[in-house]
């Protein structure tokens, strides 16, 4: 599991393994400035990002 | 210093099953296990009484119960009020913490019980009862009194330090909210215990501070490209017009919807339910907590297997972790039976 939030300090004190940091606390995956295609593509490479953590091995909480 | 201390009919040595409809009964000295830490006091000139109640009689006559130890502690104005030890009896459990807590509550001298950890007592206690950690049976007998001793000892001191010390190595936590009424309006008392904390007072908060228990992390077995992945959320999004009725704050349910044939999350077909963040962006287009659209197209480079057809969704915000734990386990549950292998939990 990857978890994609702002608040990387709570998710590393419960003991998330995998933790990303997202955009915004109430928009983790999103970038409204962008227009949306371009959006989009922000985002496609953030959760491109995520799955990479998702392969990598941990032993305790790292933040990608 | 008086000591009062609150025994079962089977542990104050007047019966077993037979007397558990035993009313309460005030005995002045030490009686059953009492004596041993009557024993460990002698030298701080202790005036001890018991009392004594049935397993049976303290639950099926609680308000005589209340009156019969409120008459007891007006007689005997006792400087501590203790319980068990309850290990793991059930009854004698339950009835030790309404009684310490009540006590505790109403009379404001330190109470003190003991149990062990599994004991449905602690599911009663109230705020700032000490709850000695004992083994499940009567085995840690001497040890949990010597404990009730050490305690007294320490309070008796008033060494902030070593109580909590004590706490922290020999009593149950407790963690629990409960609802108190502080003298000063939220945001002086809030000041008051900031500006203790900065300069290294000691402080008890309202909220006791709960330990995330640890948990194994889980590693990808087998290839990404192979692995169905799912997306989980504590975001609140559901369906327009929240058909589950999901609540907005403390959430004690989940839910999964489909997204089966969806390419992505549009607006006005999906909305949060959340207080905890403004949801106005998500609401503009849900993909910005669920990101179904960017995962159907990393689906279709083949970067993985499949994207699982329902997402996950509970709201967090407002909740007791024990219950976002309970609603975290249900969720691996139904993942891990559906041959799901990996996930992305979005999180505000």
């Amino acid at each position: 599991m990857v978890v994609i939030t702002c608040l990387s300090n709570v998710a590393t004190q419960v003991g998330i393994g995998r933790i990303m940091g997202g955009n915004k606390f109430h928009y983790p995956v999103g970038q409204p400035e962008l227009p949306p295609a371009e959006e989009l593509r922000w985002r496609v490479n953030l959760l491109e990002k995520g799955l990479t953590a998702l392969e990598t091995p941990v032993k305790e909480p790292k933040v990608f | 210093m008086k000591v009062l201390h609150s025994l079962n009919q089977f542990f104050a040595g007047i019966g077993g099953e037979e007397k558990a409809g035993q009313e309460v009964l005030f005995i002045p000295g030490a009686v059953g296990a009492g004596t041993i830490v009557q024993n460990a006091l002698k030298d701080r000139g202790v005036e001890y009484a018991t009392l004594v109640w049935g397993d049976n009689y303290f639950h099926e006559q609680e308000e005589k119960s209340f009156n019969a130890i409120r008459a007891a502690l007006e007689k005997f104005q006792p400087d501590f009020f203790l319980a068990g030890p309850a290990f793991n009896a059930g009854r004698y459990g339950l009835a030790c913490a309404k009684v310490c807590s009540w006590v505790r509550d109403n009379w404001r001298v330190p109470a003190i019980t003991a149990m062990h950890e599994d004991n449905p007592g602690t599911k009663e206690i109230g705020r700032h009862v000490f709850v000695i950690q004992t083994g499940a049976s009567a085995a840690s007998m001497q040890e949990s009194l010597k404990r009730f001793s050490l305690l007294i000892e320490l309070l008796l001191g008033g060494n902030q330090t070593a109580i909590e010390n004590f706490r922290s190595e020999h009593c149950l936590p407790i963690s629990r909210r409960f609802t108190v009424r502080s003298q000063a309006p939220d945001y002086v008392r809030a000041t008051d215990l900031l500006l203790a904390k900065l300069q290294g007072q000691s402080y008890e908060s309202e909220i006791p501070r709960i330990e995330a228990t640890a948990h194994p992390i889980p590693n990808l077995t087998g290839r990404l490209k192979d692995a169905t992945v799912a997306l989980v959320t504590e975001g609140g999004l559901v369906p327009k017009g929240n058909p589950d009725r999901l609540e907005s704050s403390r959430g004690s349910r989940y839910f999964k919807y489909s997204i089966d044939g969806r390419e992505d999350l549009k607006r006005g077909e999906f909305e949060a339910m959340h207080t905890g963040y403004d949801t106005s962006t998500v609401n503009q287009d849900p993909d910005r907590i669920v990101p179904l659209d960017a995962m159907r197209v990393l689906e279709k480079s083949q970067r993985f297997r499949k994207l699982h057809d329902h997402y996950f969704v509970t709201t967090g915000t407002g909740a007791m972790p024990s219950k976002m734990e309970e609603i975290g386990a249900g969720i691996a549950d139904e993942l891990a039976s559906s041959g799901i292998s990996a996930v992305i939990l979005t999180a505000t």
